[in-house]
């Protein structure tokens, strides 16, 4: 069959590649959409690439992300509303533009017109992909982390009681105290009120395109297959529909031998083992004080610290740390003398840790992040650090506590056991269903009808109020009627007494 | 491992056997634990059967089930048909409580059981014994089902189930339903429970009584680690589902063996016609004769072969083409190319089989889901429903040659064989993979939602709502007061200036 891929930049992109390149390896036709301008996508692919002429470069692209990234050293900004308000705000608007670029370019446009694929395969981190399968009447299967604001609700029509669901980037556990709560349910009114004002681009590009004014609802409901990286070791049980689909943890795989320098510093590292540290492609420079504080504290444990860093070499490195520009990060904690990972808790990484069963020292610093390490954390797999206010004792004291505290590696033990029992391999499962919606032209039998009801007949409302009011009449007719026999009955007593006694007077 | 098996009889039991196949052949201990008193399950070489003696015999099971085939066909006004049902039902019911009663009372048997420990428990929960059982020997159970009536395995799941498209089971309502069919469903939503309480109730105070602590069905029911709910979506409809549910609709749709001689014989007889299939269910042995002779005039208009497994009274004026057999190979004849057509009661289990062979079907629902499936069916354009009281020849006569005719019929049934087919792993494995999950590592507490531990108020949020409407009121409120304080000391003072003035020059 013939597959559009529309990917998303960024640690994005790998786990989507794994799934594209199977694709491809099947014999499918696969076109994927990438902007001219990228961090990771692009490079050494064996499908058929179309690239996509836009206005910015990369260093605009660099420029919007490291401007939010160092905000996060400042000050960390903490759920939905100030992260997509302030620093990323100029992110996602660059992001947002590069779909108006593409269909700018009618030449491309007139190729994936041509071209008539199967099926759309897209992550919609960026909006341009669901546009696209909107505009070719295509079917899709999205490919996400999690959603954000409440579109999963709306385009999926999923429930997510806010009583004992955390909103995404809240921080809350699915265990709530009432203050939570509250506090909750606020977050899932901010994202009602303020997510149509952030996507406000996306939504007035696809308008533009579709020739009709759309909304972000209308986007994502008739997405076919709803793709997820997650499972249910890290994300709490929570209501799904039929077309989702969790392939989390699609990256953990047997780890590859290490090279002979990663082999020689495992080595070297005697009984104490190894820690491996990275935070993530996307930080690239710690502020220098900060940088010296976690030097320190990796200077006083035993273990060998292999740190990927790719900033200026901290002036108070100790003898038992190495800076890497780059690690085989699966294989070293795939390794039995790994033991712990320092992650920035990004998905891929969290993944990595359980599959290997490796405690976690967990910094996050934006997006979901925050989410992923309360999940490890309430499940007593790793210690949750503020890196903003974290000194070099508690990373010290932290480290100590997941390498030496047995519950914390039993526990990784148990979820990694958790979750690597299971029926299929995620990669096959994310392969079939993409494969299933090309088959098929889409899943309509898995689509729930509550996509055609308006809000107030999904809750019922209509049929309440029907109810009510039916009830409150033959009450209200009860009432009347009794009041009124009442009334002749004692009534009229009462006034045979009344002339009795006027006449007794 | 060791296995615990509690099975219900009847149909239920058949589909359950597949498994416990599986999980023997994979060197599991499976022991299967049932009534003395059982019509279907009986001993099998590949588990080890227990008996517990029962207060009742295997006549009164036989003439219960005998009673409920024959009683679909009394035409009663619907009152009266309710009071029957209703009257049925709790003799029935109690019948199966007490011999839940004794297995429970019976405390060498127990005994045994907590000695062999075991792993886990498989049970169908439609009659809650097995889950008393679970709680009572401390072990984590799956359960494997159709689906409970009442809405049982929504609440226990904690599963959300919008009544706005979520058609109630026996309202034979579709997922997109009009405004009255919405009242409807909610009407049904309202009373299912009392209509339960009759069944199910007592199984909570039985449960209290074995457990010492006060239990509820729902609590009963809840602690399940993994439901494994013989559903699709190509015959269901969508609606939200929770992680521990496992959908293995099509379980008992396996590998197709070769007809046996007799059989052959008829289908290679029955030319290019080809033949069609009948079968109302083990549980109707006996149709009353004016409706089996209206059934046989029907059958005997068609062209094709009619195979029609039937263990009652021959009708007299029975047609040539019309074979009446005591027992037939339901799903390989489906699987015959020469199948045109499958008249079926449509239980679940014809129900997939007509799905996975892909045979356009006549269906006549008698009782329970077989309605709810009728209407599925018949939604997707792949089969015509007839009301067995009120149908006649020609009724039945046209719905036949509809579906064997009209191309649409074998089209739509092809589409949803290819799609229910269509799998990244086949039901069964999938049954016996979580069966050993649960096994290995002694439960799914990871997959049961925080919902559980909430109150109705907590889990609709009516208490932060209430706490967020009070305090946009009070701030109203005082907003409100000091506003009207503040327009008076304004307007108030200027008013009574104007009026002094007013007054001044009166």
């Amino acid at each position: 069959g013939r597959l559009l891929v529309v990917p998303m930049d960024g640690s994005h992109w790998f786990t989507m590649q794994m799934i594209v390149e199977k694709l491809s390896h099947r014999g499918h036709e696969v076109v994927v959409v990438i902007p001219e301008v990228s961090w990771h996508m692009g490079k050494s692919l064996n499908f058929t690439v179309k690239l996509l002429l836009v206005l910015n470069t990369l260093e605009d692209l660099n420029y919007h992300f490291k401007f939010f990234a160092h905000n996060q050293w400042k000050t960390q900004e903490v759920g939905m509303f100030s992260l997509l308000k302030h620093s990323g705000k100029g992110f996602f608007e660059l992001l947002f533009s590069h779909c108006r670029s593409l269909f700018k370019d009618k030449k491309l446009v007139e190729y994936l017109k041509q071209s008539s694929f199967d099926a759309v395969f897209l992550d919609p981190f960026d909006v341009c992909g669901l546009i696209l399968a909107k505009y070719f009447s295509l079917p899709s299967v999205v490919f996400s982390g999690g959603i954000f604001c409440h579109y999963l609700d709306e385009g999926a029509q999923c429930p997510s009681p806010p009583s004992y669901v955390p909103r995404i980037l809240s921080k809350f556990t699915d265990t709530m105290t009432f203050k939570e709560r509250v506090w909750n349910h606020l977050s899932y009114m901010k994202e009602r009120a303020f997510c149509p004002y952030f996507f406000k681009t996306a939504v007035e590009i696809a308008s533009e395109v579709l020739q009709t004014p759309v909304t972000m609802r209308d986007l994502f409901s008739p997405v076919s297959i709803w793709m997820f990286r997650t499972d249910f070791v890290l994300e709490f049980p929570r209501p799904m529909m039929p077309n989702m689909v969790y392939i989390g943890g699609i990256n953990c795989h047997q780890g590859k031998p290490l090279s002979k320098e990663f082999e020689a510093y495992v080595n070297a590292s005697g009984e104490h083992g190894i820690v491996v540290f990275s935070l993530g492609s996307m930080v690239s420079e710690i502020p220098e004080k900060k940088a010296m504080e976690i030097a320190e504290a990796l200077g006083r444990i035993p273990q060998t610290l292999l740190w990927r860093y790719t900033g200026t070499r901290p002036s108070n490195l100790a003898k038992n740390t190495i800076l890497v520009k780059w690690l085989p990060q699966n294989d070293l904690l795939g390794h039995p003398k790994a033991r712990a990972f320092i992650t920035h808790s990004g998905s891929h990484g969290i993944y990595e840790g359980i599959c290997n069963g490796v405690p976690m020292v967990m910094m996050p610093l934006f997006g979901d992040q925050m989410d992923n390490a309360k999940r490890m954390e309430t499940r007593g797999a790793g210690v949750t650090l503020n890196v903003l206010e974290m000194t070099a004792d508690d990373l010290e004291n932290a480290l100590k506590t997941v390498i030496n505290n047995k519950s914390y590696k039993e526990n990784i033990m148990r979820l990694s056991s958790l979750h690597k029992d299971r029926p299929i391999e995620p990669l096959d499962l994310a392969v079939f269903w993409v494969e299933y919606v090309m088959r098929h032209k889409g899943a309509p039998h898995l689509r729930p009808a509550a996509h055609d009801l308006t809000w107030y007949q999904y809750h019922s409302l209509d049929v309440i109020g029907f109810l009510l009011a039916i009830v409150l009449t033959v009450v209200f007719i009860v009432y009347k009627s009794c009041a009124y026999g009442c009334r002749k009955c004692f009534g009229g007593k009462g006034r045979v007494k009344k002339s009795h006694k006027s006449k007794t007077h | 491992g060791k296995l615990l098996v509690i099975p219900i009889d009847g149909s239920h039991w058949l589909s359950m056997l597949g498994v416990i196949q599986q999980l023997q052949q994979k060197g599991h201990e499976v022991v299967v634990i049932a009534p003395e008193a059982s019509i279907h399950i009986k001993e099998g070489s590949f588990y080890t059967m227990r008996k517990y003696p029962v207060p009742f015999q295997n006549e009164n099971v036989t003439a219960a089930f005998v009673e409920l085939g024959r009683s679909v066909f009394d035409q009663d006004p619907f009152l009266l048909r309710v009071v029957k049902t209703y009257n049925k039902v709790k003799r029935d019911s109690s019948m199966l409580l007490s011999g839940c009663s004794h297995l429970l009372h019976n405390a060498e048997f127990m005994a045994s059981l907590e000695q062999s420990h075991f792993d886990a428990l498989l049970t169908d929960p439609f009659l809650p014994c097995g889950s008393i059982v679970a709680q009572y020997l401390s072990l984590p159970a799956v359960y494997f089902l159709n689906a409970l009536p009442c809405s049982l395995d929504l609440e226990a799941t904690q599963c959300p189930a919008p009544l706005s498209y979520v058609p109630k089971s026996l309202s034979s309502n579709t997922d997109r339903m009009n405004f009255l069919q919405r009242v409807k469903n909610m009407i049904i939503a309202l009373t299912e429970n009392f209509l339960c309480r009759v069944v199910y109730s007592p199984y909570g105070s039985l449960a209290t009584e074995i457990l010492q602590k006060e239990v509820t069905v729902k609590d009963l029911l809840s602690p399940a680690s993994i439901w494994l709910m013989r559903n699709d979506f190509v015959k269901d409809y969508p609606r939200p589902i929770m992680p521990n549910m496992v959908f293995i609709g099509g379980i008992n749709c396996l590998q197709k063996k070769a007809l046996s001689q007799e059989f052959e014989a008829y289908v290679n007889a029955s030319g290019e016609h080809g033949i069609v299939v009948f079968s109302l269910g083990s549980m109707v042995s006996e149709i009353p004769e004016k409706k089996a002779m209206e059934i046989a005039e029907a059958l005997g208009r068609i062209p094709q072969t009619v195979l029609w497994r039937y263990t009652g009274t021959r009708p007299s004026n029975l047609a040539k083409n019309t074979i009446l057999v005591k027992w037939l190979p339901q799903n390989d004849l489906l699987g015959h190319p020469k199948a045109r057509a499958f008249i079926t009661h449509s239980g679940s289990h014809g129900i997939y089989e007509g799905i996975c062979n892909g045979v356009p079907m006549v269906m006549m629902p008698l009782f329970g889901d077989q309605m709810d499936n009728a209407k599925r069916m018949e939604t997707r354009g792949a089969g015509v429903t007839l009301n067995v009281l009120e149908m006649t020849a020609d009724d039945l006569e046209n719905a036949l040659k509809t579906v064997i005719n009209n191309k649409s019929y074998k089209e739509n049934i092809m589409r949803l064989s290819s799609l229910h087919k269509d799998r990244p792993i086949e039901p069964l494995d999938l049954a016996v993979f979580w069966v050993e999950y649960v096994m290995r590592h002694k439960g799914a507490p990871h997959l049961r939602p925080a919902a559980h531990d909430l109150t109705w108020y907590q889990y609709h949020s009516l208490d932060v709502i209430g706490f967020l409407l009070a305090i946009v009121l009070t701030v109203v409120f005082i907003v409100y007061k000091s506003c009207a304080y503040g327009c008076r000391k304004c307007f108030g003072g200027k008013g009574r200036v104007k009026k002094s003035h007013k007054s001044k020059t009166h």
